[in-house]
């Protein structure tokens, strides 16, 4: 169908269009229109993907001036593909209605892993590897070499591409990773390096977060990028920890030895070269005190996406010359390694800021902060000059070198822990050195700066004003979607009591509770003997969950649940869980049901779609507080307390909640789709709480549904699983219109709509309100 | 206005807040909404579509006996309920289908003393939907091809512990083309959408009591035949009902062949049906004369079966506004007060919603019809 969205038309390649799909391109397109940032709340299964993709198209054929490029940004390769597949439906229902062959090309981008073509290199098994191993056949020295001595390996598929390849541009279309790799193997060409090399002139680049926030790698591939791109990060509720973990460095004794190992081999490669090749030192020299002019330049003209790890100032001047040979520099290494060693044999637990950890290494080993920046740039040099192939092996000192250009850098926004041993196992002496990111913006900042529009977008983002605060932007639009439905397929209770009414809590005081694990034993094993097929249950931490286990099986409450529902038990070990995940889908299939427990935070919470008959009820036992002992959690309140103006209690409860709401949004995945959501704990009523729940969950709890206890909640379940299990007539009760031949005019419903909308101004009011403050 | 059936008590219920469905109409009165809801609550009636259908069934009834039944949601407990209106089901069964056959027996009486006896049940354990479905599809799988082969299970647990992989299992029902429907009484399970969906049967779960029994009576009508299902001619016996003369002498009681088995029953009787064969007799039909095997029925059974086969065509509903002349029902010549009438395709007499569900459903043809077609004689 054609829609008319404020004068832009939008082909939209389905008959129907929910209303919240609508205002949220309506949304979007203001953002768009005024050049800004937005962030955009809508749940899952309501068709974001398409929504956005096809507002965003429309708008780049309309100003193909103002809008050049769309870089979509997800999680995991599987979402990466599926938004390929809309994308492909788009294309073709445009193709279709317009009559013409566009000239659109999109393409997703992933990691070698995921790429290569290389016979023997894509058998490898890790992603580390693979990366070794291809830049171990196709660094520009190696090829140079290969002049001379025509039987190193080589991989044809880069060479070919590197010889052909450049000149043609890969044919408009939509491409996804195995598209890519059959057009590689059609042309024998690498499809990686196509990929890389074409996402330059692409109209769509679907990509990884990696690829935009994580600075070593942005740096490779997403450098070039447009300025008038717009970006869209979805599934982003949490992409504040995404960049605080592309910004944070953990030492260990294990990477110190390895870096020590690595120190090694580079004197003793610069020894050889010293004495077959010391001319390319002697270049290299040269070029360094020339500095790093070249960097500079293109920033300044606005080529390149910055990067943090290089920060402005030492663009400006020459590498230092106490690093400027090759022999210095690695002294230099050798006594800042030496430094690190001697922190990280301390007794007790350390905490300073950068300028103190700066100071302290210049009273001990006489390290000045100017050279610790340069240490990242100067590092790279020398890698490329001592012609080393295998970059993989030196992960360990570019990582050190990294955290010395880090700290000497950003006076804020990081503090320095260092822990002599894990707090559980305090007699086992582990000490770690976190470097550690508090502020998210950092990383961030770049993308926010460099592209027109940035649009943060997930299922799960209220309260929508806090990530405009973390990530230190100004947005033009903030904006919920509720979810129109035919018939209320969620159901949200909230279960405060045992029947014996004691106080449902997971809090730290009644944790060891007898009484409340009981409780909450009888609620699980009430609701597997009334809810079919497959039920998830949520702890708030590992620890958490095997005392409660533990406990329950004593008990025998286990047995008990065993009689209903087979027990599945998600761990931390990956290839476990994933056997575990397999059992339990097959026990939901085949009409035993089971229950998984699993952990808030975990892998499952976060990247498993409990569809249908997989997750007919998800059950969160206790507030998913993070760890507040931990030291890294306590540096970062404080400085979210000092820098932003967030209190503690709100971050955590923020936090908390979205990371609930993730949990029970997993059964959740479409209008067709039903599930109940238990939250066990009394805390879960308090307004504070409940109020941080995303707004299509919060309009299904009404006062009925409430502080109850098991009893009540297991009633009121048996008469909504009842309901659901009606037939379900696909009445299109939602008002939804029908494409025409026409660009159709949009009606505002009644109703539901005009609540949606009010809810919206609502947003736009509290805004102006902040921006007002501001 | 009649009440609705009660369900159970009144407080057990949910919380309903039955002043939101009523709505004022522009003049503020609640007049038409009231008289909406009681038109729609006498109008509960099926569509009536003509379809080919079989009417020789064989159905099997499973109930779950598993420890969920003890469940008291159902007053007073699920299977003490279950049994109670399959009770009712199987009268209506019989009723309706009188030459079909309820687990391979065609004596009502014995089913429902069968189902009395099982009251008394302690039920316990976990039941094994794989373990019920082959056990009814050993017995189902001689029936001959003309007749139809189903299954009905009355499911209480939300589990199954099934001894092997019962997708095969009902990859071999859907090619023996065995019909699995199913009842559920507490939620939707996966594997019986799948099983009903791919056998072809229905899959419902109850709201209620009444809503349970509305959901049995469903199955009382036979199922649609599927054009592959083979045609076949059945031999089958018409005996009279004679009963000898009092003043006959030489009449001497005998027994009946059907209860021979059965030591409780009535003993000896003088009169009763003769197969026409081999003159067993017998004191109730329909049945399978014990002796030759030949099927035994009256005329009228048949004719009951027969009208699955030519259903009585749906009336036409129009406004009563649009009916000239008298407004008087044909049946019941009653006044027409509500404001649909109906009228009957063939004879154009027009009837009120009670009548037109009595009709349909009891009936099977209408009166004027019938009337028309005797009086040029």
């Amino acid at each position: 169908m054609k829609l008319n969205i404020e004068g832009l038309l939008v082909y939209f390649p389905y008959d129907y269009i929910y209303p919240e799909q609508y205002s949220y391109m309506l949304e979007l397109k203001r953002t768009l229109d005024a050049k800004g940032h937005g962030v955009l709340e809508m749940p899952s299964g309501t068709g974001k993907t398409i929504s956005l993709l096809s507002l965003i198209i429309a708008y780049q054929r309309a100003f193909p001036l103002e809008v050049t490029k769309l870089i979509y940004c997800s999680r995991t390769v599987p979402e990466i593909e599926k938004v390929i597949e809309e994308l492909r439906k788009l294309m073709e229902f445009y193709s279709k209605e317009t009559g013409e062959s566009n000239n659109f090309l999109a393409l997703a981008l992933s990691s070698r892993k995921n790429l290569c073509i290389h016979p023997e290199v894509s058998s490898l098994r890790f992603g580390k590897e693979v990366d070794g191993k291809c830049h171990s056949l196709t660094a520009s020295y190696i090829r140079a070499q290969r002049h001379s001595n025509p039987n190193l390996p080589v991989c044809r598929f880069y060479e070919e591409f590197d010889a052909v390849g450049r000149q043609v541009p890969l044919p408009p279309g939509v491409y996804n990773l195995d598209d890519l790799k059959d057009f590689g193997r059609r042309k024998g060409w690498c499809p990686y390096y196509l990929a890389r090399y074409s996402i330059l002139h692409a109209n769509i680049v679907v990509y990884s977060y990696h690829y935009l926030l994580d600075p070593k790698i942005a740096d490779l591939v997403s450098k070039e990028l447009a300025k008038k791109s717009v970006v869209v990060f979805d599934e982003a509720h949490n992409i504040d920890n995404v960049c605080i973990d592309s910004m944070s460095v953990n030492i260990t004794r294990r990477t110190l030895d390895r870096c020590q190992n690595n120190v090694d081999t580079l004197q003793n490669t610069i020894h050889k070269i010293k004495e077959t090749d010391a001319a390319k030192l002697r270049e290299e020299y040269r070029r360094l005190v020339e500095g790093l002019k070249e960097a500079n330049v293109a920033r300044e003209t606005d080529i390149y996406l910055a990067n943090p790890v290089l920060p402005d100032e030492i663009l400006q001047e020459a590498v230092p010359g106490t690093i400027r040979t090759a022999e210095h520099f690695v002294g230099f290494l050798r006594r800042f390694l030496e430094y690190l060693k001697s922190r990280l044999r301390v007794q007790h637990v350390v905490q300073e800021s950068a300028p103190q950890f700066l100071k302290d290494i210049f009273d001990k080993v006489c390290i000045d902060r100017k050279p610790l920046r340069f240490c990242a740039e100067r590092l790279q040099s020398l890698l490329r000059t001592l012609e080393i192939a295998d970059i993989a092996d030196f992960s360990a000192v570019t990582l050190i070198s990294n955290f010395a250009t880090l700290v000497s850098t950003y006076s804020q926004g990081f503090t320095i822990i260092i822990e002599p041993f894990e707090d559980r196992t305090p007699t086992i002496a582990n000490p770690v050195l976190h470097f550690s990111c508090m502020d998210p913006s950092i990383a961030i900042k770049p993308v926010f700066q460099r592209f027109q529009s940035v649009i943060i977008t997930s299922g799960t983002l209220s309260p929508l004003d806090i990530y405009p605060r973390i990530l230190d932007f100004r947005p033009v639009t903030m904006a919920s979607f509720t979810m129109t439905l035919a018939r209320t397929c969620l159901c949200p209770l909230i279960v405060g009591r045992g029947n014996d009414q004691v106080a449902l809590s997971s809090k730290f005081e009644t944790r060891e509770d007898f009484a409340v694990i009981r409780n909450y034993g009888n609620l699980l094993l009430e609701m597997s003997a009334i809810v079919p097929d497959g039920i998830v249950a949520f702890f708030t931490s590992y620890v958490y969950m095997e005392n409660i286990v533990a406990s329950w099986y004593e008990q025998g409450i286990l047995e008990n649940i065993q009689r209903n529902k087979l027990i599945f038990i998600e761990t931390q070990d990956a290839a476990e869980t994933s056997m575990a995940l397999e059992k339990y889908q097959e026990a939901c299939e085949n009409g035993r049901g089971a229950i998984l427990l699993s952990v808030a935070r975990g892998k499952v919470s976060e990247g498993i779609d409990f569809v249908h008959h997989f997750g007919r009820a998800v059950i969160m036992f206790g507030v998913p507080y993070v760890y507040t002992q931990s030291r890294i959690l306590k540096a970062r309140l404080e400085y979210l307390r000092d820098q932003f103006q967030i209190r503690e209690n709100d971050f955590l409860t923020f936090d908390a909640m979205r990371h609930a709401a993730q949990c029970v949004g997993r059964a959740i995945r479409g209008k067709t789709d039903y599930g109940l959501m238990i939250f066990a704990d009394k805390r879960y009523a308090r307004a504070d709480k409940r109020g941080k729940l995303p707004r299509w969950i919060q309009e299904h709890i009404n006062d009925g549904s409430l502080n109850l206890t098991v009893d009540e909640a297991v009633q009121l379940a048996k008469h909504f699983l009842r309901q659901m299990a009606q037939p379900f007539r696909q009445v299109r009760s939602t008002p939804a219109t029908k494409g025409t031949e026409q660009v159709s005019t949009f009606v505002v419903w009644k109703g539901r709509w005009r609540h949606g909308y009010r809810c919206l101004n609502l947003a736009f009011q509290s805004q102006q309100l902040n921006n007002f403050v501001a | 206005m009649d009440e609705e059936p009660e369900r159970a008590k009144r407080w057990e219920g949910g919380y309903e807040r039955t002043w939101e469905v009523l709505k004022e109409d522009e003049s503020g009165s609640l007049k038409a909404t009231v008289e909406e809801i009681l038109f729609q609550s006498k109008r509960k009636r099926c569509v009536y579509v003509c379809v080919c259908v079989l009417i020789m069934r064989h159905l099997y009834v499973v109930i779950d006996c598993s420890r969920s039944m003890e469940d008291q949601d159902l007053k007073p407990n699920r299977l003490t309920s279950t049994l109670k209106l399959m009770e009712a089901f199987v009268d209506e069964y019989f009723d309706q289908n009188p030459i079909s056959q309820v687990c391979l027996h065609r004596n009502p009486k014995k089913h429902i003393a069968a189902l009395k006896k099982a009251v008394d049940t302690v039920c316990v354990g976990e039941p094994s939907l794989y373990n019920s479905l082959n056990q009814a599809l050993q017995s189902l799988k001689h029936m001959p091809g003309h007749t139809s082969r189903e299954i009905l299970i009355i499911l209480s647990s939300l589990t199954t512990c099934d001894p092997a992989n019962i997708y095969e299992l009902i990859k071999t029902l859907k090619s023996l083309k065995v019909r699995v429907s199913v009842i559920g009484l507490s939620a939707e399970v996966r594997v019986c959408t799948v099983l009903t969906r791919e056998t072809g049967g229905l899959y419902h779960v109850i709201l209620d009591e009444s809503h349970f029994k509305e959901l049995l009576m469903m199955h009382v009508k036979p199922p649609p035949a599927s054009s592959s299902s083979e045609c076949s001619l059945i031999r089958m016996g018409f005996p009279q009902h004679t009963v000898a003369a009092l003043t006959d002498q030489d009449a001497k009681p005998s027994f009946s062949m059907s209860h021979l088995d059965s030591s409780s029953g009535p003993g000896l009787s003088l009169g009763g049906y003769f197969c026409p064969q081999c003159h067993a007799k017998y004191t109730e039909l329909p049945v399978e004369c014990k002796v030759c095997g030949l099927t035994l029925v009256s005329a009228p059974h048949l004719a009951r079966s027969f009208h699955h086969l030519f259903p009585l065509q749906a009336f036409v509903e129009s406004p009563l506004e649009e009916l000239q002349g008298d407004r008087y029902c044909q049946a019941c010549q009653g006044e027409l007060k509500d404001k649909s009438i109906f009228t009957c395709t063939s004879c154009h007499s027009v009837f009120c919603v009670e009548c037109d569900v009595f009709i349909h459903d009891t009936l099977h043809c209408c009166p004027c019809c019938i009337h028309s077609q005797v009086t040029p004689l």
